[in-house]
């Protein structure tokens, strides 16, 4: 066993489960970065709304990357691991045995196969009481849709089925022993009450089982118990460290972007993306456009996602790239990206609907798909990459607006590989007219982890102190002009949006025909 | 090219090469019924059309082709003319047998090929996964096959060591064509992720860098930085993390020995599967199926 060295050398390390890849992090106790290492996992679609991650792939990219980052940064440098924190995307489902053996893979956020189900439940009474108790909007997304398809297309297992897991709530079974989902991730499974913090009755009901078959229900401070032996043994980890169930990666994001009081709110663009709100009450809608997900009780993460991010420019930068001189996606889209600066705000009367994968907030609408509108002779290759960004962050701010018509907001903090490209920053500040703080700590689903730890080891008196600890770098100002530029193109592209419902039924309709 | 028709066992031509079954140049200046039925062969087939349109069916897909284009049929394939009749035109073919065994799971060469083992099971791995069975404008296979042409007519000194040579070549040529025009530069993660379904369709394959390089159509070099890169793994540790990953799945099954097991994962011994397995896990293979199958509930 290693020797511990208490005089302070002691470190948090955050565990992040994500979409595509497992990130590891570790901070000294004042929440500086010590280092950081990843590994990616593939995600499987055998059919083309599944969409699949292996279990045993995910945890032992885990454990392969934990172990040497701990060899290579960490042990090495005489640090001592006080606390793993967990945190991990929402909305999977991974069935399990009574031996806690999965049957097959696990489905993730992505997944759509449980669209007739959602439909199904969407719009009814007892869909919109499921809405209003769990804060989930009603989409394949959800658990609650999810373990709803099993039962009617996977009988036998579903019969079968000792657990419905979440990714999480498997990996840490794997590693302590212990059955265990925090209010967090069970806030965005549709089964959960987000008032009383239990399972909801009806939600059960209607996916046709009991609480039992689900982990047993804890806070994002508790901690399931020691690291197996085998494990202490092999990662040279101590029985004494604390192991953290933690929360999910969108209420994490919010923390650690310090996006914890009236007045603020978070933008967080990967390849999808949301924007956030946090406060202490839930933010209904009659039109079931927002999610509400619980960090610890008195806290509500409310907003709404997108799925049209990153991902819709990396896709532009394949089709338009140059990739004579460019070795890589990275540097074509830096180059475009350069290019689109050339072009004045507006793009010259180009508008882009950037709903190529259809849309979560706030339209809803699975069928959407994208379109450039208003095309002349004079428009260049750059004048549709600028079109491209602007109508992505069109769409985040037409989720904001949503937002602002329950919430006042100030100022917004932004995170994520394509929201913090100085270019997007800038232009999130022109559209939505407020001021852009980008945070320091680029990752802010990790540094939101460390700062759970943290508060659970009375670093911070409470989530509201260790929020106020995070520091804004870089501030991006509006341009009024531009604003007022934006404004005008965002009318059209909003009418756009909800005028073509009829025709982007009928185009998806004749795509999934002639598939 | 002149016409000629060079059969196995009819030709003495083809004496020295009992892999090549046929190879002709074929100028088809009417249509002749029933000239071309669908049909599966055990050989791999390649066409080079020299002029005119033909209207084929491979793999019950309708392919128009053009001067210039190379068609592969691999063993198993149905293939065809639309309308059942060879189109009017000129176009050169030459049919190879692969080793017996290697059908339909790989594609083999045989003992003629200049190439060592692991070339050519590279090469053999391209022409499986490649999703289309046409390569467009390959003028330099026409030099290929007219060398071998006046090889086979002319039967210089080490005639067949230079076709076998040409032969290598013209796969190698193939191999190249078809791996940059499975993966471009622009997706590698679909690259990847490829790669990896074949990885784990193959597990107990044993797999070299080499190999895994030329799936993606990348030297080694690029491809383990590149690897690296994106997933954070070598290509090797990377393949690692997918074998114990499906050990793993299989342990839990309580019908499978554990030597199997490390064999159908890819590890040369139950030995060396249970040290990775112990670094990796901190469980021996035994321990980990014993504290995952009987008793969960500690």
């Amino acid at each position: 066993m290693r020797k511990t060295n208490h005089k302070g050398k002691d470190c948090i390390i955050t565990i992040e489960l994500g979409t595509n890849a497992v990130r590891i992090f570790a901070f000294d106790l004042k929440g500086a970065l010590i280092g950081f290492s990843k590994g990616t996992y593939p995600t499987f679609h055998p059919q083309p709304d599944y969409s699949e991650q292996d279990p045993e792939q995910l945890f032992i990219t885990m454990l392969y990357v934990l172990k040497n980052f701990l060899t290579e940064k960490i042990h090495s440098e005489n640090y001592t691991v006080v606390t793993i924190c967990f945190s991990a995307s929402m909305h999977s489902v991974l069935p399990i045995d009574i031996n806690g053996v999965p049957f097959g893979n696990a489905i993730t956020w992505a997944d759509n196969r449980g669209k007739n189900e959602a439909n199904a439940l969407k719009n009814t009474a007892l869909g919109k009481k499921i809405y209003n108790a769990t804060g989930t909007p009603i989409h394949p997304m959800s658990p609650l849709i999810k373990i709803t398809w099993l039962k009617n297309n996977d009988k036998v297992n579903f019969k079968k089925t000792f657990k419905f897991l979440s990714i999480k709530s498997y990996i840490i079974q794997q590693l302590t022993g212990k059955y265990v989902i925090d209010h967090s991730i069970a806030s965005a499974t549709g089964l959960f009450n987000i008032h009383n913090m239990d399972w909801d009755p009806d939600a059960l009901a209607y996916a046709g089982i009991t609480a039992d078959k689900l982990p047993d229900l804890v806070t994002v401070f508790h901690s399931p118990g020691k690291l197996r032996k085998e494990y202490q043994t092999s990662l040279g980890l101590s029985a004494q460290v604390k192991i953290l169930t933690g929360s999910s990666d969108g209420c994490l994001a919010a923390l650690g972007a310090g996006v914890w009081s009236e007045g603020k709110a978070t933008i967080t663009i990967e390849d999808s993306g949301a924007m956030r709100v946090v406060g202490k009450k839930v933010m209904q809608d009659e039109k079931e456009r927002f999610f509400n997900y619980v960090l610890t009780a008195d806290y509500f993460v409310s907003g709404g996602p997108t799925n049209n991010g990153g991902v819709i420019f990396e896709w532009l930068a394949r089709q338009f790239g140059d990739f004579k001189n460019a070795y890589d996606i990275e540097t074509c889209m830096e180059e475009l990206i350069n290019d689109a600066t050339k072009v004045a705000a507006g793009a010259d009367g180009l508008l882009f609907l950037p709903y190529l994968l259809g849309e979560r907030a706030p339209i809803w609408n699975a069928n959407a798909r994208g379109c450039f509108f208003g095309i002349n002779i004079k428009h260049e290759q750059k004048h549709f990459v600028r079109a491209a960004i602007e109508g992505i962050l069109y769409e985040i701010y037409s989720i904001g607006k949503t937002i602002e018509e329950h919430r006042h907001i100030k100022t917004l903090s932004v995170n994520g590989s394509f929201a913090t490209i100085p270019f997007c920053s800038q232009l999130i500040a022109d559209i939505f007219n407020k001021p852009v703080g980008v945070s320091k700590n680029i990752n802010s689903v990790s540094l939101g982890a460390f700062l759970l730890s943290a508060t659970e080891m009375g670093i911070y008196k409470n989530l509201d102190a260790a929020a106020k600890s995070v520091v804004l770098e870089e501030t991006f100002t509006p341009n009024k002009l531009n604003h007022a530029l934006y404004k005008k193109y965002f009318e059209i592209f909003e009418r756009l949006s909800s005028k073509f419902a009829e025709e982007f039924e009928a185009i998806a309709n004749l795509q999934q025909e002639n598939r | 090219m002149k016409e000629f028709l060079l059969q196995k066992g009819y030709d003495e031509e083809l004496q020295q090469f009992a892999h090549i079954t046929e190879f002709a140049v074929k100028k088809n200046s009417s249509v002749q019924l029933n000239s071309l039925n669908e049909d599966c062969t055990n050989n791999i087939r390649i066409y080079y059309i020299i002029d005119g349109k033909y209207e084929w069916n491979i793999r019950d897909k309708e392919y128009i082709l053009y001067p210039g284009d190379l068609i592969i049929i691999q063993p198993g394939h149905k293939f065809g003319g639309q309308k059942g009749v060879m189109d009017r035109g000129t176009l050169c073919w030459i049919y190879v047998e692969l080793e017996k065994a290697s059908i339909p799971e790989n594609i083999l060469f045989g003992n003629w090929s200049c190439l060592p083992k692991k070339e050519l099971s590279a090469i053999g791995k391209i022409l499986k996964l490649s999703s289309s069975p046409v390569i467009s404008k390959v003028k330099e296979v026409e030099r290929i096959l007219f060398a071998i042409r006046h090889e086979l007519f002319h039967q210089q000194i080490a005639y067949i060591t230079r076709v076998n040579q040409l032969i290598d070549e013209m796969f190698i040529l193939i191999a190249r064509k078809l791996s940059l025009q499975n993966n471009t530069q622009r997706d590698f993660p679909k690259s990847f992720l490829t790669l990896e379904e074949e990885l784990r369709k193959n597990l107990s394959n044993q797999w070299t860098v080499e190999d895994m390089a030329a799936l993606v159509g990348l030297g080694t070099t690029a491809f383990t930085e590149k690897v690296k890169n994106y997933s954070g793994f070598s290509p090797l540790n990377y393949l690692i993390t997918i074998r114990i990953s499906e050990a793993m799945r299989l342990l839990r099954r309580n019908d499978l020995n554990i030597t199997d097991i490390a064999l159908d994962t890819g590890f040369y011994s139950s030995q060396h599967f249970s040290t990775t397995f112990k670094k990796l896990t901190g469980y021996t293979p035994s321990n980990f199926r014993k504290k995952n199958i009987s008793n969960e509930k500690d």
